[in-house]
């Protein structure tokens, strides 16, 4: 496993893998995480190295107590760290703002990585920078993976020095950028410790809760003194200035090398506190900068108000020269290169039009459900069963896919958890129906309220189900309570959800997710009760399956279309979109043949339940 | 029967061997989620890690599992000139499109002036081909689209021929890449690759013959 490569030696890292180096190398004793694109490498190669390295690891069961886990850890002497989504930080939000004031004893470092552009399927491309401006924390930004690991060790040693919490910032393609990296030496670390009460430190009540605020304060202070290590100044010609941070760097880097420019760059590594003095001196004498950062203008109006001071002539460019949302491309940041240094730069106009036009009027290749997927399963039964008049609350995990053709049964996401309370908000308003779906992983994460909710509030609630496929899919299949294992892959007992609902008093059925019969035979009798409805669709993962089957060096039955039975109604294509069964044509208009790719078939066996026509059975692996 | 090895060449000039000093190399790679682009993208980061290169690449993970288009990026050379981890419009040395309707998607990174282009004819359905009615194009269609940003276009087949050979089509990936470097269009020595392979968990041994019948492939 490279991760483990030996001290001083190079290896090619993921962003996110060489974190989890700097983390072993700072010598990390608790990691803690909920995953989250595009964080989840992080966590996933800690998993895999833990026991071997003597550190603890979990997964918990949401951002908020992965944070609450570490910071236990950190107040008792243990270097504890915690990475997670950005939309993770909404959710370990309200633990962190106290946490910022008490500060730690021993190294906290909390990994957060933004999704300009939503490559994660993100609902909003929110700015995780703000958090250390509201919280008064110090936040640095590594470019490429070589600084993954360096800022990672360099978080824990600033964390421990000054006694505070350091969020250790990425966007997606710092933490999925792979790079040669040089790795240092993996420190076996402290994992035992012991709290020490210290009222004045940790209870935050008035008159103290002033007195840590200003004691958050002043350590920025000095933390800024002391940002050298996060701050490259880079000699240059001319007066025209580059001020950039984050992935940006690398792009111009290479840009300005391939234009044959070379003006003064101030590379920034610490986003809060920003490095006054670091950017007064680079300002003094310029004309002008372009300051290069994703997202919001935070650098940009910093380097406003300081130049109201230290250079009140100086022009800063930089969101009027490029865009506020999406991720920065080396194709929108030379334009920018250009305009401000006044070269000739080129335009790339053209040959993306060209190629755009080169993939004009093919079929997209959107995600689907993977073949033998429960949750394609369930959505077929629940149209069957309610149509699609109803609202169907959505929330987030892979059967959001479900929002695509032919399904389109997602009528909104928001975050996790969410369908639950906004469709109790329908209920009380409106008597039409409304079903909430919600996955395993985001039951226990944060959809455990919203159903306390509904017993407690709603007497003509929204039908619940639980697409439980017993693992954490959409984020690359982590474990969680329904699973049965940690996240050191120790045998645990699984927390049935269906008695979860039942103790809140819920009318509850469980259904086999890969029986047609059973979910519209259950789904049928919810319909009717009344009260709080929950339905568990049980069904594995069927990825998980075929890991399972392919360890036992096994593969799935699957199943072909008997071709003198079909009638060629095309419900199996065009209603239930299972990628392995194909409609081929030779031309367009001929009468179609129906076939299931053998290669692609994944045995679920719900095809052969929905044809009308009885043509799909078992068949034989070619 | 037995399949017919099948290569087709569009060429106006051969892509240009790199080599030496100096050298940037760009290499993106395309097909569909799930089906093994990660690891070969992988796998050629190794190799060029091995003959000291230094690399840079992007690797999109989550959501890869389920039938969507993954691009992946793989760039070596020296460190001076690797810089960024993307591949700027226009400017990738080689594409491997493991799909043939990937390879449309893959244009952008492409251009006439120097891009080698590796197609292999083994579609994979997308089913938003059946659902849109957008029908899937004929082989013809994908090198005509993508003709005007390769300096040179092989079409292969090499997954039918790894499923034949193998059971196992995935293997074709490897095949590609042996045909990459046998084609003069990868500047990677066979050597760097055999020692990746020979350290995979699994099917190390079909990996490599894999490679080698490429390799083949690609001379011919
Ligand atoms: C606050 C927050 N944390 C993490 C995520 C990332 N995330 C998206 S989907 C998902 C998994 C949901 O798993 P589950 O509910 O079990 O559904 P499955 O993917 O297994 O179908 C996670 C963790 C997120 N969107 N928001
Ligand atoms: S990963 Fe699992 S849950 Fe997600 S689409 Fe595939 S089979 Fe379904």
């Amino acid at each position: 496993m490279t991760v483990l490569a030996k001290p001083n030696t190079k290896t090619v890292l993921l962003g996110n893998e060489a974190i989890a180096r700097g983390a072993l190398e700072a010598g990390v004793g608790v990691f803690a995480a909920y995953p989250g694109t595009p964080s989840s490498e992080v966590p996933i190669t800690m998993a895999q190295v833990a026991k071997k390295c003597g550190v603890y690891f979990e997964y918990s069961t949401n951002e908020k107590v992965a944070l609450e886990t570490a910071v236990g850890a950190a107040w008792s002497g243990v270097r504890a760290m915690t990475a997670m989504k950005h939309f993770g930080l909404n959710v370990a939000a309200d633990s962190m703002g106290p946490i910022a004031y008490t500060g730690v004893k021993a190294g906290l470092v909390v990994m957060v990585s933004d999704d300009p552009q939503g490559w994660s399927s993100a609902q909003s491309e929110q700015d995780t920078r703000y958090y250390a401006k509201m919280f008064r924390m110090p936040m640095i930004e590594p470019s490429n993976p070589q600084e993954c690991l360096e800022y990672t060790k360099a978080a824990f040693a600033l964390s421990e020095k000054y006694g505070v919490p350091v969020f250790l910032r990425t966007t997606t393609k710092v933490s999925h950028s792979i790079g040669t990296v040089k790795v240092g030496k993996i420190k076996k670390p402290v994992t035992r410790g012991e709290f020490k009460k210290d009222f004045d430190r940790y209870l935050l009540l008035r008159p103290n809760l002033q007195k840590r605020h200003r004691v958050a304060d002043e350590r920025l202070a000095k933390i800024e003194k002391n940002s050298k290590k996060f701050v490259k100044s880079i000699r240059g010609k001319g007066r025209v200035g580059i001020i950039v941070s984050g992935v940006s760097y690398d792009y111009v880097r290479e840009a300005l090398r391939g234009l044959g420019l070379s003006p003064p760059i101030l590379k920034i590594g610490m986003v809060h506190p920003l490095p006054t003095q670091a950017i007064k001196a680079f300002i003094k004498n310029k004309r002008s900068v372009l300051v290069l950062e994703e997202l919001e203008p935070i650098i940009e109006d910093f380097v406003n108000r300081v130049a109201k001071g230290a250079n009140h002539r100086l022009v800063v460019h930089g969101k009027d020269y490029l865009p506020r949302y999406g991720e920065y491309t080396a194709e929108l940041i030379i334009p920018a290169l250009g305009k401000a240094l006044k070269k000739k730069v080129p335009s790339f106009a053209a040959h993306k039009k060209n190629a755009d036009n080169a993939i004009k009027g093919l079929p997209p290749r959107k995600p689907v459900f993977c073949p033998g997927c429960p949750h394609r399963s369930t959505f077929y039964a629940v149209e069957k069963v309610f149509g699609k008049d109803v609202v169907f609350a959505g929330d987030v995990g892979c059967y959001v896919l479900g929002l695509f053709e032919p399904f389109r049964m997602q009528d909104f996401m928001v975050s996790m958890g969410a369908s639950l309370g906004i469709a109790h908000g329908m209920t009380r308003v409106s008597d039409r129906e409304v079903i909430a779906f919600v996955g395993d992983s985001t039951f226990f994460h944060a959809a455990m309220p919203g159903l306390a909710n509904l017993a407690f509030n709603d007497d003509k609630s929204p039908l619940v189900i639980v697409m439980d496929n017993s693992i954490t899919a959409m984020t690359g299949h982590q474990p969680n309570p329904s699973t049965g294992v940690t996240g050191m892959g120790d045998k645990v007992q699984k927390l049935p959800i269906e008695d979860i609902a039942f103790a809140m008093g819920a009318t509850v059925e469980v259904a086999n997710s890969f029986s047609q019969r059973d979910l519209l035979d259950k789904l049928g009798k919810l319909r009717k009760a009344k009260g709080l409805r929950v339905l568990v669709s049980r069904g594995e993962c069927r990825l998980i399956t075929k890991r399972k089957l392919r360890k036992q060096g096994l593969e799935f039955n699957t199943f072909q279309i008997d071709q003198e039975k079909c009638k060629k109604c095309g419900i199996c294509t065009d209603h239930f979109a299972c990628p392995a069964i194909v409609e081929i044509r030779k031309k367009k208009g001929d009468e179609p043949k129906y076939w299931i790719n053998p290669d692609n078939c994944w045995g679920c066996s719900v095809c052969m339940q929905i044809c009308p026509y009885d043509a799909i059975r078992p068949g034989v692996k070619k | 029967m037995k399949k017919k090895v099948s290569r087709q060449r569009f060429s106006t000039g051969r892509a240009k061997r790199v080599t030496g000093k100096g050298l940037k190399f760009s290499a993106f790679f395309i097909g569909v989620g799930g089906e093994g682009v990660l690891t070969s993208a992988t796998m050629v980061a190794e190799a060029a890690h091995l003959e000291g290169h230094f690399v840079r690449g992007i690797q999109l993970h989550g959501l890869a599992q389920r039938g969507g288009s993954i691009p992946t990026i793989v760039r070596f050379g020296s460190e001076k000139d690797v810089v960024s981890p993307a591949i700027t419009e226009g400017d990738a040395d080689l594409v491997i499109a493991f799909e043939p309707l990937e390879a449309a998607r893959a244009t952008h990174y492409a251009s006439k002036e120097k891009t080698a282009f590796i197609i292999d004819d083994y579609p994979y359905m997308p089913v938003y081909a059946n659902l849109l009615d957008l029908p899937y194009p004929p082989m013809a269609e994908i090198v005509k689209r993508v003709k005007p940003f390769a300096k040179d276009l092989m079409v292969f087949n090499a997954h039918h021929l790894a499923e034949e050979e193998f059971g196992l089509a995935v293997l074709g990936n490897t095949m590609l890449l042996g045909a990459a470097i046998g084609a003069g269009v990868l500047p990677l020595k066979p050597a760097s690759f055999r020692s990746v392979i020979k350290a995979m968990p699994r099917r190390a041994d079909d990996n490599r013959k894999a490679f080698d019948e490429g390799l083949k492939l690609g001379k011919r």
